[in-house]
């Protein structure tokens, strides 16, 4: 899953910060349980948990990390 | 990237073993420099081992170091001398820190065990448990705590420890006792009973069959001083304290199922929830060790070597004191 988002285009790793948990440990662990996951692998944006036990197409990745930049900056969208 | 895997740092604990003094081991942490936690343990003048123990407890270990070296009691050494001698083996390197937590191993291969949960309501009837799990032929009998209890039957206990008829690990309350020379949460145990509780190993690995076996208590592992998510059996410890809350929500079982390839451990025994179950996840077994003394009965559990697994029964007896 890490690498997943480590080869998003450039553009996308710029309106984003990534935060990665090992679940062998107490504080991926707890994460887990905060997001309310039950499977591995599991991605959260904003806070919210939206892949669970897939690892999903780039597209559809880059089209879902897209939709919450333009709902918390409408300003900037449209603009290059 | 970010990870976020790695905890605080911890104090750092150390264990001594002593020479040509009466407590055979000298336990103690260092934080930022500072002593704490203190302890002489196996023998000795408890009180005035407590005295050292309360007046040093804060302080900046190079200057007690100093101040204690050359202090004589017997063949030119003492108790203080001897924790001079720890502060300064540990500050030039020569003492390494000691385990957050203390596994046993059993050498012993094994095909057919006696799992014995929490005691302290059941102290007095360990003769009779061990009596009937002899009489099923089980080659080892481990018990997971708490070994001790609120009155003076927890003495069976210690004899039983003492002759080898049992392997006790540590509970919660077990180590929370064992923390103080005196007093603490059990105050009734004598100084020399909470020596031999601070001695006993945390966790216990053994073979069962072809299977690879660790049994433990429960949660208090994971806020032990030192204690790391890369320690033998962190990653069980970890799974099922924290990922499942013992085996509880089995909405997170696919989660388990995913990370039980990481186990060291075939079959994963804890006990800290008080009750009897066993699961079957990710090829792994999970076996929740209930109390001695269930519901108006002798419990304990009967574990056997299986061609896929373990095979797991909870045996209940009525006891006539």
């Amino acid at each position: 899953m890490a690498e997943s988002v480590r080869v998003l285009p450039e553009d996308i790793q710029k309106l984003i910060e990534v935060h990665q948990w090992d679940m062998r440990t107490r504080l991926g662990v707890q994460r887990f349980r905060e997001l309310k996951a039950r499977s591995l692998p599991s991605v959260a944006l904003d806070g919210e948990l939206v892949y669970e036990a897939i690892i999903p197409p780039q597209e559809e990745l880059i089209e879902a990390i897209q939709k919450r930049y333009a709902a918390k900056n409408p300003a900037d969208v449209g603009s290059p | 990237m970010e990870n976020r895997s790695h905890p605080n740092p911890q104090p750092s604990r150390y264990v001594f073993r002593t020479t040509g003094v009466c407590p055979a081991e000298i336990h103690f942490q260092l934080i930022d420099g500072r002593l704490s936690n203190i302890r002489f343990v196996g023998g000795g003048c408890p009180g005035n081992a407590q005295l050292v123990a309360r007046l040093l407890e804060g302080k900046p270990a190079v200057q007690v170091a100093e101040e204690l070296k050359g202090i004589a009691c017997r063949e030119s050494t003492s108790c203080p001398d001897q924790l001079s001698q720890a502060i300064r083996d540990a500050q030039e390197g020569r003492l390494k820190t000691a385990e957050s937590f203390l596994v046993h191993s059993d050498p012993t291969p094994r095909s057919r065990v006696a799992l014995i949960g929490d005691l302290s309501d059941a102290a007095d009837m360990i003769q009779r448990l061990i009596v009937l799990c002899r009489q099923r032929a089980v080659e080892a009998i481990y018990c997971l705590g708490n070994l001790t209890g609120r009155g003076a039957s927890s003495k069976a206990i210690f004899k039983a420890l003492r002759k080898d008829y049992v392997t006790g690990i540590l509970g919660a309350a077990d180590w929370s006792s064992a923390q103080t020379a005196s007093g603490g949460e059990q105050p009734f145990l004598n100084t020399q009973e909470k020596d031999q509780l601070i001695q006993l190993p945390h966790v216990v690995q053994f073979q069962l069959g072809s299977w690879k076996a660790v049994a433990f208590f429960g949660q208090y592992l994971q806020q032990l001083p030192g204690y790391s998510d890369f320690d033998p059996f962190a990653i069980e410890i970890n799974m099922v304290c924290g990922l499942t809350n013992f085996m509880q929500d089995e909405a997170v079982f696919p989660a388990l199922e995913a990370m039980a390839s990481q186990f060291q451990a075939d079959l994963v025994l804890f006990s800290q929830p008080r009750s009897w179950g066993h699961w079957r996840v990710g090829g792994k077994d999970f076996i929740s060790v209930g109390p001695a003394w269930d519901g108006g009965q002798m419990a304990w559990g009967l574990l056997e070597a299986g061609t896929d697994g373990a095979l797991f029964q909870t045996i209940l007896e009525p006891f006539h004191p």
